[in-house]
């Protein structure tokens, strides 16, 4: 309840913001960490309509709390948004791509929950009262379907749409940023993990192990590589 | 003499099963059997009478020798056996160790299986059995419906009552929480013995919906088959169906192990993967122990399963002891309320709720009329609001005073009185009284 009446102000918020200030907004990194933190949530009501799966929460929260603070946190930095071409390939760039990490996130926690319970169903261990609470081990592992089936075509949508619009804006199309080279490491290990999902050759505990990976990458090349060094793909002031 | 409220009864712990079913007492109307006769002694009761246990609960004026002497009297009559068996193997309680007694029984605190569901219900049925034959008055009446409660309250804020404690509802429960709801899930007999039988029930109880059965005599598993509307095949023919099925329960008598690793993994890639739940309850074990290494497969022998239970059995154990507080808390409250039957501290009851009512509105009012409400017409106020309660209650404080003057007994009128104007500050839900209604009909 809490966070759904948390996730509609936060939305106010992004329409209010966009609606002030159209040009200005998109130039302002506070805006996209807020924008990441809502797609936390987005994601969250999404698998909790799909699969009936309120549990997330327990990952969709905190994550978005800590980022939406963080946001706040950081100081308004403008953003050098070149600018004839960022409309339709950059707002692909960055939604895809937001997408495809909120559903990592989840699945990052599915992925979590499910190894531990996992662990202690096949070492026979009792159940304590927190492990009654939690949903089946299916479900967790339906989250990993689905975000593998979803994000990883999201993931690359986002990939290509950022190289597109590299080369219309610097008319190179790779430029050995960092965050490039371990983008394209990331599409590698998620391209597997999608061939093995979809034929069918791993489920269960392969796969979250892998997402799991999979989140904890994006997230250094996010936060490692956006704030801490000095590329175009820097958030920093 | 004031009532007491008795209890007498006999169960698994004090009597062994043949003595409960020469004892038993279904059927027994203690308004035309001679507990409740004219001599006026025993003014209400409710009889319990399950397997594994037999009680009489009465309300009566008489002492403790004279009722328990009558109540022997009538019970070994009707069950036409001799009383100093009976005697021998009874328990009696007198007052509030009878009223924890019995919210301890309607708890499941004194059952055989400790927290199992069933003696509410039997208990329920007992009460509506002694409503309907009007042998319950006002004190059983409270004492059943604070029993339930107590139940309730015990059953949602401990854990007595949770976690499965048959290796089949254990079986159940792991299904569960490797598969979620079991609706769209199939299950696999192999072999047709009583347990897996008795497990296969649990499931389809769970939802399960799809049930095969292999066996070595094909009639069997057709028989079995039919029972659950599922599919029965040969034992030759188990391992081609076996990658259909996502829980498997195990129970030959075959002397080695009949589906080893190898075996289940083909299956598994055949299945693309998808978990298997394997309840091996054979001696010697049908399945290969090494299948539990495979990745999304889950293997549980009757010893694994038999720990889970065990462990569960001593969750219980813990719980009671929280239980049995809350048995204790809810005895006193129901003996505040026992006390609060008589006459006179009803009486102060009623005048000092209806002066907190006046003085609340009067301080409303004079809040209304404004700062400038000079003395005088503050005090014609205060004057006219407890004047008017002494006014309103003075007709009920009357009546209950007459029939306790006339009848010797007022505890009813009493006890709608406490009720009607709410002495006792009850949250009573909205839909207690629906929900009674819809059982009667």
């Amino acid at each position: 309840m809490l966070t759904a009446a948390g996730f509609g102000l936060h939305s106010l918020d992004l329409i209010l913001k966009y609606a002030l200030g159209i040009g200005e907004i998109l130039t302002q990194s506070q805006f996209y960490i807020s924008l990441l933190a809502w797609s936390f949530l987005l994601i969250y009501f999404f698998l909790w309509w799909k699969l009936k799966l309120k549990f997330l929460s327990i990952t969709a929260a905190p994550l978005a709390l800590l980022v939406f603070t963080g946001s706040l946190a950081i100081s308004p930095a403008t953003l050098p948004i070149p600018g004839p071409m960022q409309g339709l390939w950059f707002g692909l760039h960055i939604g895809s791509l937001f997408v495809s990490m909120a559903l990592l996130a989840m699945a990052f926690g599915a992925g979590v929950t499910y190894i531990y319970l996992n662990n202690k169903i096949k070492t026979k261990t009792k159940l304590g009262n927190v492990s009654k609470e939690i949903p089946s081990l299916q479900s967790f592992d339906r989250v990993n379907h689905l975000a593998v089936i979803i994000g990883f075509p999201l993931y690359t949508v986002g990939v290509l749409s950022g190289f597109i619009w590299a080369a219309f804006t610097w008319k190179t199309i790779f430029t050995w940023d960092p965050k490039e080279i371990i983008t394209v490491i990331i599409w590698f290990v998620f391209a597997w993990l999608f061939h093995r999902r979809i034929s069918g050759a791993w489920r269960g505990k392969k796969p979250a192990q892998m997402i799991i990976l999979i989140f904890i990458l994006t997230l250094a090349s996010f936060v490692g590589i956006n704030f801490f060094t000095e590329t175009h793909h820097s958030l920093r002031p | 003499m004031e009532q007491q409220i008795y209890l007498f009864g006999l169960n698994h712990k004090t009597a062994d099963i043949e003595i409960r079913e020469k004892f038993a007492l279904s059927g027994f109307n203690p308004n035309n059997d001679g507990l409740m006769d004219k001599d006026g002694l025993v003014c209400e009761a409710l009889v319990l009478s399950t397997c594994n246990r037999v009680e009489i609960l009465c309300v009566s004026n008489g002492d403790f020798d004279e009722v328990r002497a009558k109540v022997l009297k009538e019970w070994a009559g009707y069950c036409r056996q001799d009383q100093e068996l009976l005697r021998n193997h009874i328990y009696s309680f007198k007052d509030l160790d009878a009223v924890n007694h019995l919210f301890s029984v309607a708890a499941s605190l004194d059952s055989m299986v400790l927290g199992e569901p069933q003696i509410l219900g039997q208990l329920k049925d007992a009460y509506r059995k002694s409503v309907e034959e009007k042998t319950a008055g006002v004190i059983i009446n409270r004492l059943l419906h604070k029993s339930f409660s107590a139940a309730k309250r015990i059953r949602t804020e401990t854990a007595v009552s949770s976690s499965a404690v048959s290796i089949s509802y254990a079986a159940v429960e792991l299904a569960k929480k490797i598969f979620g709801e079991l609706k769209d899930q199939r299950a696999m007999l192999i072999g047709a013995g009583e347990m897996a039988e008795l497990a296969a029930l649990h499931l389809l109880n769970s939802g399960l919906k799809n049930i095969m059965v292999a066996n070595r005599t094909p009639e069997r598993a057709r028989e079995l088959a039919d029972r659950f509307n599922g599919q029965s095949m040969c034992m030759e023919k188990m391992l081609e169906n076996l990658h259909k099925a996502d829980i498997v329960i195990s129970s030959t008598g075959s002397r080695t192990s009949i589906l080893s690793a190898a075996q289940i993994k083909k299956v598994l890639k055949k299945r693309k993967h998808q978990p298997m739940f394997f309840i091996d309850i054979a001696v010697p074990r049908d399945i290969d122990p090494d299948a539990n290494l495979l990745d999304n497969v889950y293997l549980y022998d009757i010893d694994d399963l038999k720990e889970v239970v065990e462990e569960n059995l001593a969750n219980r154990r813990e719980e009671a002891d929280r239980a049995r507080e809350i048995v204790g808390q809810e005895v006193d409250k129901f003996s505040d309320w026992l006390g609060s039957l008589d006459l006179s501290p009803t009486i102060v009851d009623l005048l000092s709720r209806g002066e907190l009512i006046a003085r609340k509105e009067l301080k409303k009012s004079i809040r209304s009329l404004g700062p400038e409400v000079d003395q005088a017409t503050g005090q014609a106020m205060e004057q006219l609001a407890m004047s008017l309660v002494g006014k309103l209650y003075h007709e009920p404080i009357v009546f209950l005073k007459r029939r306790a003057r006339e009848e010797g007994s007022s505890q009813k009128f009493i006890d709608l009185a406490r009720r009607i104007f709410n002495l006792d500050d009850e949250q009573i839900p909205l839909d207690a009284h629906q929900s009674k209604k819809g059982k009667k009909q």
